[in-house]
């Protein structure tokens, strides 16, 4: 038999802890005896509130415990779903004021398909790709001559530094402006958006997006969905330039080309002006020679059409001395000298009128006569 | 810039046109002119020797 109760000592003001008493107490012993540890289980009843703090159960087939993960250890974490199989690094405690167990926790890792990264970027991947923003159809051609390059970027990362080294030496004729952004940490994902809604009203003719290497956590925001679908809006072609090249992120899925690093992006982005200088010249010697080519056509066509005056003239003269000849013999023929020399004479008064009738020469009447080597003088007997 | 590429489109077509069509001195003179001209005008857009950079002041990121 156990020792007795005495009811009524135990049920004392003074024998009696109150409920904050014990929970306090709990907390106490919970705390100093379960250091923070490693727990794994199954996630139940998720919630995140507006506060950014998350809540759920962590459970198993026989048990299960409250979590709650505070926005400032979730801020960069994909939420997870019911069901997910998670560990969990928690501090356990005691939450008195419901006097419930409770696991704080400082870390969440899940192991389903390559944890919680992935899983989310496959989500997300999933819902741009159902709405076509991933469609290579979809990707737009770089200008071959931009004249305004714009730049989202850390305003004192190395990226922004190479981007402007290249440009600078390939294609000094661009006009760069720069469009800081936060590109880590919580504020990240609404700092590179609202940049992007900037640039979205400039007069910008391409667009780089680029961030350093970083940690799967660095490079959230650029695995975000919002970022992913306001670089898929923009009006402009987007080079995405984000961590090492073995990181693809929703940006660089959604961008129209993806560089494997700042530099290639700016690259990519740019005509060498050397190049260009060098085929403004092969244009320039086409030019001359084209235009060479072209005046010896029209030297040559009139030196033909000449030619052909030419001939055209000799074969008009030609015709033209035939037709000559033709009419001076005829005028030949009719010529009066022709008469006289086939033995006909004329006579004519001494006024040079010629003297046809009988009643023209009456008797002693001087003429003259015309015979066909010369002239004479007669009078009529 | 826009204009540089429409002014080596036109270029391209200037010249591939002097040396394709059989054309008037007058006509081939009057290309070879606004060829000279366009060249002119885009190897003067390429001399700009420094690049310009202008930052956008950031803003406030919405909450």
């Amino acid at each position: 038999m156990g020792a007795r109760v005495d009811l009524f000592t135990a049920a004392s003001t003074e024998g009696a802890w109150t409920v904050g008493e014990v929970t306090r107490r709990a907390r106490a012993v919970i705390e100093a005896g379960l250091p923070p540890l490693w727990v794994r289980g199954e996630i139940a009843g998720f919630k995140a509130w507006r506060s950014g703090h998350w809540y759920f159960s962590l459970r198993d087939k026989s048990a299960q415990m409250r979590c709650v993960m505070f926005a400032k250890q979730n801020f960069m974490l994909p939420a997870p779903t019911d069901g997910m199989q998670v560990f969990v690094f928690a501090r356990p405690s005691m939450y008195e004021e419901k006097g419930e167990f409770q696991l704080t926790v400082i870390e969440l890792l899940s192991t389903e398909q390559g944890g919680l990264w992935k899983l989310a970027f496959e989500k997300a991947k999933a819902a741009l790709t159902k709405d076509g923003l991933l469609d290579p159809a979809k990707k737009r051609r770089l200008p071959p001559f931009p004249r305004r390059i714009a730049v989202v970027t850390s305003p004192d990362g190395a990226a922004l530094r190479d981007i402007e080294a290249v440009i600078g030496r390939r294609w000094p004729v661009a006009e760069l402006i720069v469009v800081p952004a936060q590109v880590q940490g919580a504020k990240a994902e609404g700092s590179v958006c609202s940049a992007l809604n900037r640039i979205s009203r400039l007069p910008v003719d391409v667009l780089i997006v680029a961030r350093g290497g970083g940690s799967v956590e660095d490079l959230w925001a650029f695995n975000s969905e919002r970022v992913a679908r306001t670089v898929a809006a923009m009006p402009m072609p987007v080079i995405s330039a984000i961590g090492h090249e073995t990181d693809v992120t929703l940006c660089d899925l959604v961008a129209d080309l993806r560089a494997a690093t700042p530099s290639a992006a700016a690259e990519a982005a740019t005509p060498d002006r050397v190049e260009v200088l060098a085929q403004c010249g092969i244009v320039g010697q086409r030019l001359a020679r084209a235009l060479r080519i072209a005046s010896r056509n029209g030297v040559e066509r009139l030196d033909r059409s000449g030619d052909r005056l030419v001939r055209c003239m000799e074969q008009k003269l030609e015709k033209s001395g035939a037709l000559l000849m033709a009419h001076s013999a005829r005028l030949d023929a009719l010529s009066p000298l022709r008469v006289l020399a086939r033995g006909y004479a004329v006579a004519r008064d001494t006024d040079g009128h010629v003297l046809k009738r009988v009643a023209q020469l009456p008797s002693g009447r001087e003429f003259r006569l015309r015979v066909t080597d010369g002239e004479v003088n007669g009078r009529v007997q | 810039m826009a204009e540089f590429s429409k002014q080596l489109e036109r270029l391209e077509a200037i010249v591939r046109r002097l040396e394709s069509e059989d054309l008037d001195l007058d006509e081939a003179l009057k290309l070879f002119e606004e060829g000279v001209e366009r060249l002119r005008v885009a190897r003067e857009q390429l001399s700009q020797a420094e690049l310009k950079v202008k930052k956008v002041l950031e803003i406030e990121s919405p909450s």
